[in-house]
């Protein structure tokens, strides 16, 4: 029984489920504690020891269901045995001739999964193999003696050995069509989305304005892990700097009070900057997905990691930090694109009138701690660019980064104004895929 | 005593017949995830929306298998000294100040500093063994001769390392004390670690445990939990009060009403000497279930149309 449960793991897998190895051999002590009686009992037990949250117990389940389902065989030949008369006595000359004339159910699905598993059928991956799979299980099987008796009865002329011959052929033909629906079934459970799975390490380097939207919710599920990822690490980076060294002198004078013995001892504590971010994105559709992946990433971190401030200009400029608070990125961004409650105009991207608008209106949110990100094409539509603006900003500023959705190549060609603002920036970083905004983030949190 | 245990565990539906017993009424799946932990010696991860009985669950295992419940409740800065031992410092000091006479006979006596060194190295050992080990529940749990439920609550509230610092007791099922050594099990206890996913648990500790979703339960079941709990209340209140929480459930609320709260609920109305269910009664007692202002005003709008299908039961 263990190759079954072997075969399930890889369907489960398939399914989407993540499975160790050592909780591979938690299921198979399991099913060997409840047994394979009972198929609800065996269903909860490996529910139980394999999946570890609720969205893939929903999975397992489903992929129990169809798994231990066996639908094959079952239809038996309705419409060749109603002719009335009892079917033509058929000289049996393979074993496999004779489950098919006897339509022993048990015996062709016991005959079939075995050649399955000789032919390792759970390795099927791609929709191509079908065919080859299906053509190996029959020879297996033995349907080259059914063909040679079919050959054979072809020969004779009796009425006897035309009526043998028919009953032989629906045989053959309801023969193939169950091992073809088997196989088809195997290749939905083990391939699975296999194809996905492959797309997933490349998603990260597509460039995000070339991502269709079919993918988003793939994506959203890799940011997920990636921002997991970096809050744990930073976690354990904040608690390291909590734990400090014996701070002697405070030990002293806070322990005069038991007669300078030294009981308490205090620590010194290194204290942590929560790095402060100040975010100025382009929202015009040229950088608007940039944008929302980046957002996505941010507003992911937890609170303590970060404090974020978030402008978003396209003619002018306007803060939402509040709307990114209250709603869920996607929502969020809708909303300001939409317009609700705030004075943003869509019209052509103006950096000269955006930047100003910042320098007048919110330069106090800018302290020496504060690392600004500008998230822009810097195209003005030939407008003035007004660097002056931007060299206010980065004379508050820790540091100033901006981040460029265009490759380098692009950078300063046409109504591009990087190079004028070039020197008002720390660094500038082209980003436009999932690997860069992880990259980029990795290093604002660490400094 | 093991003798017991074991027989009280023989099987599924033993399992299932003994929680009733005790007043848990669980699904089969719960109780097959109990039976597999004690047979394969598993901790179980228990996860589930607030009050559907998590924590209930462990504390009804130890009633019905008589064994001790012993409990660590998790919080943000939990670490060992509090989960699993601590020296006895203010004895250990005691001790010394008492014992001083003592030491200066067994020290000044010997002229030599070397030989007083020497004479002191073969007591200092004293100081840290067992009279002097504060256990915390971890190790009591280990030190449990006939085994015990170690219930590890919300364990999500505590951090990360708090987390893999549990992987080496779930796992193995022993801790080490540097100053004594290794601890081992006696019997190894049965585990069963909550949490309320308000952080997502690494997969290290999720791969080392069973993992049961508690979920609200079917209609029938539920009316069978709150007739076991609410002695005295007569089945037709049951089945409305079951039928109206239901479907208060399928609204869009902040908090939906658990297990706990339908329980309250039963118990108000029977102090209350209520037949049936009426929306003015409802309405009074709303908020023994419903704990958000703005919940409320959802709820209270659709009362009578909630109250007059739960009363067509």
């Amino acid at each position: 029984m263990e190759g079954v449960l072997e075969d399930f793991i890889t369907a489960a897998r398939a399914a989407g489920v993540r499975i160790s190895i050592s909780e591979t051999l938690d299921a198979v002590r399991a099913a060997a504690t409840v047994g394979y009686g009972d198929r609800a009992l065996l269903k909860d037990a490996l529910a139980v020891s394999l999946a570890k949250t609720a969205a893939e117990k929903r999975l397992l389940e489903d992929c129990f269901d169809r798994f231990f389902s066996f639908h094959f065989f079952d239809a038996a030949r309705r419409g060749t045995d109603r002719d009335g008369e009892a079917p033509p006595r058929v000289e049996a000359e393979s074993p496999l001739v004779r489950m098919l004339l006897e339509e022993d159910r048990a015996g062709l699905i016991a005959a079939m999964t075995e050649a399955a598993r000789q032919e390792n059928l759970s390795q099927i991956r791609y929709l191509t193999q079908r065919n080859l799979f299906a053509f190996r299980l029959l020879s297996r099987m033995g349907a080259e003696d059914l063909d040679r008796q079919l050959r054979g009865m072809g020969a004779l002329d009796t009425p006897g050995a035309v009526a043998t011959a028919a009953a032989l052929e629906a045989a053959k033909r309801y023969l193939v069509e169950n091992v073809r629906n088997y196989v088809q079934s195997s290749y939905e459970l083990y391939a699975g989305d296999e194809g996905l799975r492959h797309l997933e390490g490349e998603l990260r380097l597509v460039k995000l304005s070339n991502i269709e939207q079919r993918y988003f919710a793939r994506i959203h599920e890799i940011i997920r892990r990636m921002v997991k990822r970096l809050n744990d690490l930073h976690s354990r980076r904040r608690k390291r700097a909590r734990r400090g060294v014996l701070d002697f002198k405070r030990t002293l004078r806070e322990n005069i009070a038991c007669q300078g013995l030294l009981f308490a001892p205090s620590w010194k504590k290194k204290k942590i900057e929560r790095p402060q971010f100040v975010v100025i994105c382009d929202i015009s559709r040229s950088v608007l997905r940039t944008v929302r992946f980046l957002l996505l990433f941010l507003y992911g971190l937890n609170e303590e990691i970060a404090r974020i401030r978030t402008f978003v200009f396209c003619s002018n400029l306007v803060e939402v930090s509040a709307i990114l608070d209250s709603y869920p990125v996607d929502e969020a961004l809708s909303r300001i694109q939409g317009g609700a409650d705030i004075p943003l105009i869509m019209g052509r991207t103006d950096y000269d009138r955006s930047f100003g608008d910042f320098r007048r209106n919110h330069l106090d949110a800018v302290t020496r701690k504060t690392t600004v990100l500008i998230l822009g094409d810097a195209r003005n539509n030939y407008n003035d660019p007004r660097p002056d603006h931007l060299k206010a900003i980065h004379d508050r500023a820790k540091r100033l980064i901006w981040l460029n959705p265009e490759v380098p190549a692009f950078w300063g060609a046409g109504d591009s104004e990087l190079r004028r603002y070039s020197p008002y920036c720390s660094v500038i970083r082209e980003c436009n895929t999932l690997d860069h905004i992880e990259r980029l983030i990795h290093a604002l949190i660490r400094s | 005593m093991k003798a017991k245990i074991r027989e009280r565990l023989a099987s599924v539906p033993a399992l299932e017949a003994g929680f009733r017993d005790v007043a848990y009424i669980v699904d089969r799946r719960i109780a097959t995830t109990v039976y597999l932990a004690h047979h394969l010696e598993k901790p179980i991860l228990v996860e589930g929306p607030a009050g559907v009985g998590k924590t209930e669950l462990a504390k009804a295992t130890a009633e019905y298998l008589e064994l001790p419940l012993i409990r660590l409740q998790c919080y943000e800065g939990l670490d060992e000294a509090k989960a699993l031992y601590e020296w006895k410092y203010g004895k250990q000091l005691l001790y010394t100040q008492l014992l001083k006479d003592k030491l200066d006979d067994i020290i000044s006596r010997k002229n030599g500093f070397q030989s007083a060194m020497e004479k002191l190295h073969q007591y200092d050992d004293i100081f840290f063994s067992w009279p002097f080990l504060e256990p915390r529940p971890l190790l009591k749990a280990l030190q449990e001769k006939d085994g015990a439920v170690l219930l590890i609550d919300e364990v999500d509230k505590s951090d990360e390392e708090f987390e893999a610092f549990l992987l080496e007791i779930l796992s193995d099922f022993q801790v080490s004390v540097p100053e004594i050594g290794t601890i081992r099990a006696a019997t190894k206890p049965l585990v069963f670690l909550t949490s309320n996913n308000t952080r997502e648990l690494s997969e290290a500790l999720k791969r080392r445990c069973l993992h049961l979703f508690i979920s609200f339960p079917e209609p029938a079941l539920e009316r069978e939990i709150v007739l076991r709990r609410v002695p005295g209340i007569s089945e037709r209140l049951t089945r409305q009060i079951v039928k109206f929480i239901q479907d208060v459930r399928e609204l869009e609320l902040k908090k939906v009403p658990s297990i706990s709260e339908t329980i309250d609920w039963a118990r108000v109305l029977t102090i209350l000497h209520a037949e049936v269910l009426a929306p003015a009664l409802v309405r009074d007692t709303l908020n023994t279930f419903i704990k958000f202002e703005d919940d409320i005003a959802v709820v209270a709008e659709k009362i009578h149309q909630l109250t007059a299908t739960a009363i067509r039961q």
